[in-house]
Order: C-alpha cells, then sequence, then structure tokens
C-alpha cells in the first residue's frame, strides 16, 4: 500500500521551476533517500511532501487523502497528525527544557504527556538529559532530541532534512541507527540528503536534477535494505 | 498533565528563560505604565494642588453686612462660614475697622483674626513678629515710615469708645507689615485686643474668606449663604475670583494636553518594542506551526505571554508612576498626591491593550508566513 | 566595504530600521515639544496672569497715606501733591520699558451729582478720571495705545467702552448704579467744589455699567481730561497702576526691596538688569519727578510663586518624559541590536574584529536615529505651537537650546542603547550563535 503519491508535481517561483513534473509513490514501511546538489529542488519537494508548501501543479496524496487542495489550517493539522519532521538545524524552542520540547509536539496535537514524553527521550538515549535546556545539548543530542520529537505522535511519515548535515560521524552514525531501528519497526522514512553515505543506508534512492526527478529505475541496483 | 498546565509552562518558561529579551519587553511596558499613572495622578491631581496655590492672592470671596448695617455679628458670619466645604477653605478672617488719633491725627486701626489673616493674605510681609499679645500691633509700613515705628517701638493713641471717655493707651509694635495695598496705611491688631479697648465684641465690618474653589463654585456658595443667612451679604472679588478661573483653565489645559501627548507616544514606543520583540521570534513561529500548532494555539500563547508581561509591567509602572507623582507633588507642591484606585486600574487596562495589540500585529503577520520559508532560511 | 556594508544594512533592513526611526522620530518630536513648552511656560503663564491686574502702583511721594483710609473725607490733612499726566510716556524710557505691559493714571474727585432737570438735592459721588485706551507717543518714538480697558479685562460691562475723547460720556459702577437707578443712556449733572470754594460743572450721559466686584463699583468713571477739569487740576493724576512682567522675587530682590542702597554695586547691578518688580519699580521712580512706586504684593508674590511652581511642574514632567522617551528608545535599539545574534556571530566567523562589528552596528543604529531624530524635531516644533496656540493662543517661541540639547539626546540614547548590546553579543562564541544555541 503506497502510504504517498505525488503525480505531476510542479513547483514555481515567479519566472523559476523549482520542481517539473515530478511522479513518485512510497510504500508503507520503505526507507527513501531523496538526493541532489544544492538548489536541485530538494527542499522545496520536502516542504511539499512534509505539508509546509502547496505545489502549484500536481496531486499530493499522503495516506489515501488528497492534500494539493487543502488550506494552510488543514494542512497543519495533516502535518501534526501524520508527518514527523526533522529538521537538519535542529530548531528546538530554547526556552523549553529537552522533554518539554518533545511535550510541546504532544500539547499541539492533543494532550501532554510527560511519561510518554520520558519514554521517547529513553528511546534516543535522552532520558538522562531531560531536564537540559537545548543549549545544554551537544549537536548530537539535540538532533536525537528532534527526533524524539518528531516521534512522539506515531507519525505516518518520518521526513528528515538533511539530518546529519551538522552532526559529526559518531553522532552521524547514532542518528542513523536509530533511523534503522524505526524502519526495522515499520516506519516510512524520507531522509533529503546530498551525502551519498547517508543515502546508502535507504532501501531506495531517487536522484533530482534541476527539479527534474532522473529516473529512479537507474538507481534500481541499489539492494533494498542495503544498510541493515 | 492538562493542557492548561502546558499552555502556563510554554509561556512561563518562555518569560522565564528569555530573561534579557524579556526585560526588555517589561522595561517598555513598565515605562509606558510608569508615565501613564504618573502623568495621570499630575492631571488628576493638578487643579487641586494648583488651586491652594492660587489662594496665596488672597480673599476670593467676602462677607459684608446686609443691608444698612455697618457691621455684621461674628456668629453670623461662623454660620455662613459654616456653609463652606471644611476642606476647600483656607480660612475665614474677620476685620473690624475703628478709627483712633495720633496726635490729633486720625488713623484707621483694624482688629483682625491675625491667625487667619496669615493664611487668606499669605502676601504680607512682616519685618519683625507677628503679634502674640493682644496688646501687641502690626504698622502698616506707609504709617511706620510716617510717624517713624519700627518693630519693638511703641506708639500711644488716643482712643474715643462709643460709650465712656476717650483715653489714652500705648501699644507695642510688634512688626511692620507691608503688602502694596490698604494694609500699608493700617495699624493692624488682634481683634480681641481691639474689642478690650472699644467695647462692643463679636461683630465686623467684613470677613475675608479664602477658599480652593472655581468661580463658579463660589457663586453657588455665595448663593447658599445669602439664603441660609440674611443678615450677610456675600461678595465674590471677582478680580481674584475670576482670574483664578481662567489662568487655571489654562493651566488645567496645559497639562491636559502635555499629558496625552506624552501618553499617546509613549504607547506607540512601548508598541513598537513590543513588535520588535515580537517579530524576532518569526522562526519560532514557523517551527511550532511545522510541529503542528494551529494558529489560534500560537496567539494564545504569545497572548498569555503579553497578558502576563502587561499585568507584570503595569503593576511595576503603576508603583513607579505613583512615585514619580508624589515626588512632583513634594517638590512643587510640598503635599502627597491623592491617587483614585480607578487610574491603577486604567493603567493596568492601558498597559494590557497597548501590548496585546502591540503582539497581535506581528504574531498574526508571522502566522501567516508559510513555515517552511522561515524555516529554510539560516 | 564598511559603507556598502552600512547602506546594505539599511537598505535591506528598511522596516526595522524605519520602526527605530518611527520610534526615535516620535521620542524627539516629544522631548522637543516637552523642552520648548517648559522654556516658554513662564513666559506664557506670567502673561496669562496679568488678569490678576496691576503689581506697581505709583504714587505722589509724601502723599498722606490718609487717602486710602475709610471714612476719612477729602479736605483737612490730605495734601495736595500729584503726579504729572505730561510725564507718563517716560515710562516707556525705562531699561524694563518692554516689560510694561500696561499702565494708567487715576485722579479721584469728591463730586455731588444730580440728574438733568430733577429738582432733588445733589448726592454726594466720587468721580474717577482715568485713560481708557490711551494713545501715547513715548519719547523714544514708540507708540503704545494703554489704559484701563486693558488692565481691568475682568470688569464686566452693560454698554460699551468710553473713548478717551469723550467728553461727554461716563460709565457707572454697579453699586452705585443700583443706588441711585442709574441706566445707560441717563443724563447727569455733575458739580464740584474745589476748597476755595471755586463751583464747576459738567453734564455727562451714562454710557456704560460696570461691575468689577471691587471698591470701584461705587464710583463714576469718567475720561481723565473729564476729572481734571471739573477739579480744576490740569495735568495731574493722584496714582498710576501699573501692570508688568517679572521675575520671581528672590532673597536679592527682596534685600534690594527694602533698601535698594544697601547692595553692593555688583549685586546692584544684576538687580537693576534683572525684572524684578522692585527694580522695575525703582526705575518708574526714576523717570517720574516725585514720586513713590510700590509693588503690590497681593498679585506681584502670588504671581512670582505661581510661575516658579509652574515652571517646576514643567520641569519635572519634561524631565520624566524625556527620561521614558530615552529609556524607550533605547530599550528599542537594544531589542533591535539583540535581534542580530546570528548576523554578529556569522561576522565573528567570517573574521571580523570586534571594532569593526560594534562601529558597522553604531553607525547603522546612528544614522537610522539621526534620520529619525530630524524628523521629530520639526514634528515636536509642530506639537510645540499646537499646545501653545491652544492653551495660550500664540505660538510657543522656538528656543535654539533646544537643538543642542536633543542632539545630546540622540547620542546618548543610541550610544547607551547599543553598546551594552553589542558588548553582550561580542562575549558570545560564534558556534554557539550560528548553530541556533
Amino acid at each position: 500500500m503506497n502510504i504517498l503519491e505525488l503525480h505531476d508535481v510542479s513547483m514555481i517561483y515567479g519566472q523559476v521551476q523549482a520542481l517539473r513534473d515530478i511522479t513518485l509513490s512510497v510504500r508503507q514501511g520503505e526507507w527513501l533517500a531523496i538526493m541532489g546538489a544544492s538548489g536541485s529542488g530538494k527542499t522545496t519537494l520536502m516542504n511539499i511532501i512534509g505539508c509546509m508548501n502547496k505545489a502549484s501543479l500536481g496531486s499530493v496524496i499522503l495516506d489515501g487523502e488528497n492534500i494539493s487542495r487543502l488550506n494552510a489550517g488543514d494542512l497543519t493539522a495533516i502535518r501534526r497528525d501524520k508527518i514527523g519532521l526533522i529538521f537538519q538545524q535542529f530548531h528546538l524552542i530554547s526556552y523549553l527544557t529537552a522533554v518539554e520540547n518533545v511535550m510541546i509536539a504532544q500539547y499541539y496535537h492533543s494532550m501532554a504527556d510527560e511519561k510518554e514524553a520520558m519514554q521517547a527521550l529513553a528511546r534516543v538515549g535522552l532520558e538522562q538529559r531531560a531536564r537540559h535546556l537545548p543549549r545544554q545539548l551537544s549537536g548530537g543530542e539535540q538532533q536525537r532530541l528532534c527526533i524524539a520529537r518528531a516521534l512522539i505522535n506515531y507519525p505516518k511519515l518520518i521526513l528528515a532534512d538533511e539530518p546529519t548535515g551538522n552532526l559529526d560521524e559518531t553522532n552521524q552514525s547514532t542518528v542513523l541507527d536509530i533511523f534503522h531501528q524505526l524502519h526495522a519497526e515499520g516506519s516510512t522514512i524520507i531522509v533529503v540528503t546530498h551525502s551519498p553515505e547517508v543515502a546508502a543506508h535507504a532501501g531506495r534512492t531517487i536522484r533530482l536534477e534541476f527539479g527534474r526527478m532522473l529516473d529512479d529505475s537507474a538507481w534500481k541496483e541499489t539492494p533494498p535494505d542495503s544498510g541493515s | 498533565m492538562n493542557r492548561y498546565a502546558m499552555f502556563s509552562k510554554i509561556v512561563l518558561s518562555s518569560l522565564a528563560r528569555r530573561r534579557s529579551r524579556m526585560l526588555v519587553a517589561l522595561l517598555a511596558v513598565g515605562i509606558g505604565g510608569t508615565v501613564f499613572l504618573g502623568m495621570g495622578a499630575v492631571y488628576y491631581d493638578i487643579p487641586r494642588q494648583m488651586g491652594r496655590e492660587f489662594r496665596s492672592y488672597g480673599a476670593n470671596l467676602i462677607l459684608v453686612p446686609a443691608g444698612e448695617e455697618a457691621s455684621l455679628s461674628l456668629e453670623d458670619a461662623a454660620r455662613a462660614t459654616a456653609l463652606l466645604p471644611a476642606e476647600q477653605l483656607i480660612g475665614a478672617t474677620p476685620f473690624r475697622y475703628e478709627t483712633m488719633y495720633y496726635n490729633m491725627q486720625g488713623l484707621t486701626v483694624a482688629g483682625a483674626d491675625l491667625e487667619a489673616a496669615r493664611k487668606t493674605s499669605p502676601y504680607w510681609q512682616v519685618e519683625g513678629d507677628w503679634p502674640r499679645t493682644d496688646e501687641e500691633v502690626l504698622a502698616g509700613l506707609d504709617i511706620a515710615e510716617h510717624i517713624r515705628l519700627y518693630a519693638g517701638s511703641s506708639v500711644t493713641l488716643e482712643i474715643a469708645p462709643p460709650e465712656g471717655r476717650r483715653f489714652k493707651k500705648e501699644l507695642r509694635v510688634s512688626g511692620v507689615v507691608r503688602s502694596g495695598g490698604a494694609e500699608d496705611g493700617f495699624i493692624l491688631m488682634p481683634l480681641r485686643g481691639l474689642e478690650a479697648l472699644l467695647g462692643n465684641p463679636g461683630r465686623a465690618n467684613v470677613v475675608e474668606i479664602s477658599i480652593a474653589a472655581t468661580g463658579e463654585q463660589i457663586s453657588l456658595l455665595a448663593e447658599e449663604i445669602r439664603a441660609v443667612v440674611p443678615e450677610v451679604t456675600p461678595r465674590l472679588v471677582r478680580r481674584i475670583a475670576d482670574s483664578e478661573t481662567t489662568v487655571l483653565n489654562k493651566l488645567q489645559v496645559l497639562v491636559y494636553l502635555v499629558t496625552a501627548v506624552v501618553l499617546f507616544l509613549t504607547m506607540i514606543c512601548v508598541g513598537t518594542t513590543m513588535m520588535t520583540v515580537v517579530m524576532e521570534r518569526r522562526r519560532e513561529i514557523g517551527l511550532k506551526k511545522a510541529i503542528g500548532a494551529g494558529n489560534r494555539a500560537i496567539i494564545a500563547e504569545f497572548m498569555g505571554e503579553g497578558l502576563t508581561l502587561a499585568l507584570a509591567g503595569g503593576i511595576l509602572g503603576s508603583f513607579s508612576g505613583y512615585f514619580f507623582a508624589q515626588a512632583v507633588s513634594l517638590s512643587v507642591f510640598g503635599r502627597g498626591v491623592t491617587l483614585p484606585f480607578f487610574l491603577v486600574l486604567l493603567t493596568l487596562g492601558a498597559s494590557l491593550s497597548v501590548t496585546i495589540l502591540a503582539s497581535l500585529i506581528p504574531v498574526t503577520r508571522a502566522t501567516d508566513v508559510e513555515p517552511a520559508l522561515v524555516l529554510r532560511g539560516e | 566595504m564598511f559603507m556598502r556594508m552600512i547602506l546594505g544594512a539599511v537598505t535591506r533592513q528598511k522596516r526595522k530600521l524605519l520602526m527605530m526611526a518611527c520610534t526615535m522620530a516620535l521620542g524627539i518630536s516629544l522631548a522637543t515639544a516637552m523642552l520648548n513648552v517648559m522654556l516658554d511656560v513662564g513666559d506664557k503663564m506670567n502673561q496669562a496672569l496679568k488678569t490678576y491686574g496691576a503689581n506697581i502702583m505709583v504714587t505722589p511721594r509724601g502723599a498722606s497715606f490718609l487717602t486710602d483710609l475709610y471714612g476719612v473725607e477729602e479736605g483737612g490733612g490730605i495734601s495736595n501733591k500729584y503726579l504729572l499726566e505730561s510725564e507718563l510716556p517716560g515710562m516707556k524710557t525705562i531699561f524694563w520699558a518692554f516689560n510694561l505691559v500696561d499702565f494708567t493714571p487715576y485722579l479721584d474727585v469728591q463730586a455731588a451729582f444730580s440728574r438733568e432737570n430733577a429738582t432733588s438735592l445733589p448726592a454726594p459721588l466720587t468721580l474717577i478720571g482715568t485713560w481708557f485706551s490711551k494713545h501715547i507717543e513715548a519719547p523714544t518714538g514708540e507708540e503704545v495705545d494703554t489704559g484701563i480697558i486693558n488692565l481691568k479685562s475682568w470688569w464686566k460691562l452693560r454698554g460699551d467702552w468710553l473713548s478717551d475723547n469723550d467728553s461727554e460720556g461716563a460709565m457707572a459702577g454697579s453699586a452705585l448704579a443700583a443706588k441711585y437707578g442709574l441706566r445707560t443712556g441717563d443724563r447727569i449733572v455733575v458739580e464740584t467744589a474745589d476748597s476755595s470754594g471755586l463751583r464747576r460743572n459738567a453734564s455727562l450721559t451714562i454710557r456704560a455699567i460696570f461691575s468689577s466686584g471691587d471698591k470701584e463699583d461705587e464710583v463714576l468713571l469718567v475720561p481723565l481730561l473729564t476729572a481734571q477739569t471739573l477739579a480744576g487740576l490740569p495735568d495731574k493724576v493722584r496714582r498710576v497702576e501699573v501692570s508688568a512682567l517679572t521675575t520671581p522675587e528672590n532673597d536679592l530682590a527682596r534685600r534690594a526691596a527694602r533698601n535698594p542702597h544697601s547692595l553692593s554695586r555688583q549685586d546692584w547691578e544684576v538687580w537693576y538688569c534683572t525684572a524684578y518688580v522692585s527694580a522695575i519699580a525703582f526705575q518708574i521712580e526714576e523717570v517720574l519727578t516725585e514720586a513713590r512706586a510700590k509693588p503690590v504684593l497681593q498679585v506681584a508674590e502670588s504671581e512670582g510663586a505661581i510661575l516658579q511652581k509652574t515652571q517646576l511642574l514643567m520641569l519635572l514632567l519634561t524631565l520624566l518624559s524625556l527620561a521614558c522617551s530615552a529609556l524607550a528608545i533605547s530599550n528599542l535599539v537594544t531589542a533591535n541590536v539583540m535581534e542580530r545574534s546570528t548576523e554578529i556571530g556569522l561576522l565573528k566567523a567570517l573574521g571580523a574584529t570586534d571594532m569593526q562589528i560594534s562601529l558597522a552596528l553604531l553607525a547603522e543604529m546612528l544614522l537610522a536615529t539621526i534620520i529619525g531624530g530630524l524628523i521629530g524635531y520639526f514634528a515636536g516644533l509642530g506639537l510645540a505651537a499646537v499646545i501653545g496656540s491652544t492653551v495660550f493662543g500664540s505660538a510657543v517661541a522656538t528656543k535654539g537650546l533646544v537643538i543642542p540639547l536633543v542632539a545630546l539626546l540622540i547620542l546618548l540614547v543610541t550610544l547607551g542603547g547599543s553598546l551594552p548590546a553589542i558588548r553582550l553579543l561580542l562575549r558570545l562564541r560564534p558556534s554557539e550563535v550560528l548553530h541556533g544555541r
């Protein structure tokens, strides 16, 4: 079953066409990497999938629902229920502690539950640091916290934008380990990256170039689940 | 944990852990509150305080005998004075004028309640001392120069009481009084002393009254006296009463305008500062939206912060504003300020509305922004 | 490069800097308006207080004090000393001539009057001759109109003021009119007798009834010439009331008031060249023969007290608004600088020295605040003019002193607002700032 389907999606900013006719489907439980150089349109694509932008043309079906014609408020609701976002710059709220940063996502979703938030922190190995403020955490810890926040509402789709872009090698492998674990548990993961090394962990990789998707069959030789 | 607990946690953490920024905002609201309450209190209190200052011009209402009578009784005068509001009454001085003779020349001797006269005629300048006993007198400057009197000398006056024989009496001059007016040509002495010399106590020719009130108010009071105590005729000293109304009105308009200008500009300053503080947080708003916050939740959080800030700043401002008004009042008028409670409420209300309004504008604009745009940039 | 950076910041961060300039403009307009009003409020209030009437009374030297007394009739024991009307324009030549707002002479005459064609016995009355709005030419060539119309602005009138050359007109005080049932338009005959027994009379028309709330309500007011003719005292006046703009009294003035000659030479000069009521009175004595000018303390003293209070009040209010606008603006500058932590971190990471960063930021802030301040200054002048014309009916004078004060304020506020914030930000490590902490 496909969790996500894109049909002929284009994105046009004024004169610039950031994305052209992207057609893509992602199965439930799949780990997909989107690769491309800077300016290839991968962030634009991620914003469309993550319900943060609407496509100019084409249709986007997320979990069986066509989201391409929804208004901003409905998009927020969908994002809240179905998507967990992980950012390169972590984007934590500076004045909330680690556990509160997780809880705020619960709060916007439905109900803040400290016990559950602590479990999510434990899952990424941060239970000892629950009462620390983001600036007291290292980069790797901040990213793990960001992942814990993304997972807390059991999203249908985990969307990560260069999750290891600001991390050193040790932290990168810690984060990737968590991704593998999530994948094994059946989560659907989409990682946007320019690093082939990170992309290599994914089950499937697509490439973007000047807003076009290169034939993803060309990458079929990458064996599925090569990293597990 | 229920929603409200989490909500207040978000709001309070934001306030407590972003200390320097919040201090900026708090300071801004506090300044607004200070100006609002301080100026408000000054504006509210000025006419009253200034009104008292204007009483240095002396009597603005006089009581004279009704009809063809030459004098009025002090009891009637007291009944009339009792009709005046006590907190506005500065003083009431009965004067009784009699003629005595010095070297066969007639002199006007005014008997007055000198304690009261110091309040109703604060502009008198006395060289020497005020009389302490009933046998001491003040000499008007012109008389003093004419017959060479000075503080400490004595003057022998020939007195012709209405009943009985003429007799001579030596009185001690305790001081020389200078006013630039009619008093310069009088001998002034305590009313009781004059009564002891001439008899016929309890009468006065005129009662000078100084009352802190506007011309219209005095006219109304005069009407009341006329109706209740027909034995005396109240007369408005128009030069004093009318001028006071004119000048005081100008002063009040001045303070009013100045207050309005200061308040308006300060509120705008506070507003722009709040806007800057909020504008800085566009990225945070974008992030919250990205992790699923609805516009309403975000606005509610900012309003929560704003409310807390406004209350804290308003209370802070009320205190410092009160101290400011107190300091102004003490240094200018030497009296404390009276602060009506509604002004405090008004200050809180103003700081609330300014803060809320100032944060609402940038927050609603920020919530219009798509989260993607906010998050991407760095 | 420095210039390009600043220009870039100014042109590309338009919104924020615009906001700062706006706030600055508001704050400075407030400061300018308050300072201008404060510096001028003394003069303005002084003018307003003129409604309290004359503050200097001029009488002939040696005139008996008895004239003022109740119950003492004209006649025995009354001296025959007078001032000369022809000398009065000379008052406009004294050092503080410009401060003499109005003055008017009086000549009181005891007379008897009866209605024209009436058979009843003449009733006694006091007649006072004065100037109404006399056009005089000072020896300096200056021309002024002065008289009782300006001086007694609080009088209430039924009918019109007399003119000075109306030899048949008179105005009756309300008490006099009530006592004898006089009405405007009534014609009366006034008769006087001087000490030698010579009788003079004149027939006059009541042109107006006035109410002053004072002793004048019992007299008949006529042009000075009429009174002089009736009394047979050409060119003579009994007293002159003067209304002058004065400086509040201080110790020096009080000492001088007792005896000007007791002052040291230096004190004397200070006193003489300050518009104290006693100094003006002294100067009047210098130009009028055998005159004695006395400050009317009821007016002079109170005026001083009220002026001082008003000025102090305005000073304090100005200080408050200055302090508040300074705080508010520097607060905003601080907020503005702090907002740019990332930029500062980046500049440091690129290798800029602390000095370079501070200078760039400062220059930018100064540019915005100076532009805002300039706009604010002119807006403030407008505000002051509005306040002046609303309250006092005349524009507030623009004081040059305000400009350096305002410039200083702008500089202090901008530096005070940005320096601590810049120092705070410079202490941050670039990595912290760039990685969002």
